[in-house]
């Protein structure tokens, strides 16, 4: 399946249009992370553990959205956007939503 | 009085290490972005010098946390108390949005691709309640774009 944050794909016309198709995920904080971060918070940098979590959410989240396209018959999701919302101290919520289209080559 | 001394030591600490730890990712986010030199990056929509009848477009997505250290909290803190720019944390900014960037950049290599378009870069804050944490920020930036080839200009 053919995904991108654009709303047109380059070689490529759209010839249906199926509809939003979302994915969410909400992830708490991990406790361990959270005390290596806070040693990181010292001397400053990335936190690979966070950075780590937060793929982690995002693949889920498209990957949920993936399958709902496919449940529509679509073979391709564009103009693919994301946002974040904390949803309670330590956890918060990562949504990816995008249109499910049916592509053929142009 | 012991308390004074652990937060001065922090701070010097911090400081340090901080600045340290910031040349060194600046040195290598310089090193990758001049080997990257040809790669395409733009943030419009319309897939420019598009190569006809190459590999289909596809996203690509990146993400960084960051953290500041004690002394730029700090520093913040006071500039809490008299208003105007936070110039400690532009520099962590920056470096998570090239951080960002270049990480984009490099998973579209992987998969064969040249260039990337539609660049967003969006910043959350992970920090939970901020106000809990000992001071200093986390942001995250997320970033997204889509993959594709175009005409390299050939030397």
């Amino acid at each position: 399946m053919i995904v991108t944050n654009t709303e047109t794909i380059a070689g490529y016309h759209i010839a249906e249009i199926k509809g939003l198709v979302q994915g969410n995920t909400v992830r708490a904080k991990h406790a361990g992370r959270d005390i290596a971060a806070g040693f990181k918070n010292l001397v400053g940098g990335e936190l690979k553990g966070y950075t780590e979590l937060l793929t982690e959410s995002r693949r889920q989240a498209v990957e949920r959205m993936l399958a709902q396209a496919q449940q529509l018959g679509a073979n391709a999701i564009v103009n693919v956007r994301f946002t974040t919302s904390a949803v309670t101290a330590g956890a918060a919520e990562l949504y990816a939503y995008g249109t499910a289209v049916i592509v053929q080559p142009a | 009085m012991v308390e004074l001394i652990i937060v001065l030591v922090l701070l010097v600490g911090g400081y340090t290490f901080g600045t340290i730890a910031e040349r060194r990712h600046v040195a290598r986010l310089n090193a990758r972005e001049s080997a990257n030199g040809s790669f395409l990056v733009t943030q419009v929509k319309s897939f420019p010098a598009f190569s006809k009848g190459s590999m289909s477009p596809q996203i690509v997505l990146a993400e960084t946390v960051v953290a500041s250290d004690y002394f730029k909290s700090f520093l913040a803190k006071l500039r809490w108390l008299f208003g105007g720019e936070v110039r400690s944390f532009h520099s962590l900014l920056e470096r998570a949005r090239r951080e960002t960037t270049q990480r984009l950049v490099e998973q579209a290599q992987e998969h064969g691709y040249n260039a990337i378009c539609n660049l967003r870069l969006v910043t959350a804050d992970v920090g939970g309640s901020t106000a809990s944490r000992k001071g200093a920020a986390m942001v995250a930036i997320l970033g997204s774009a889509t993959a594709y080839n175009y005409d390299a200009p050939s030397s």
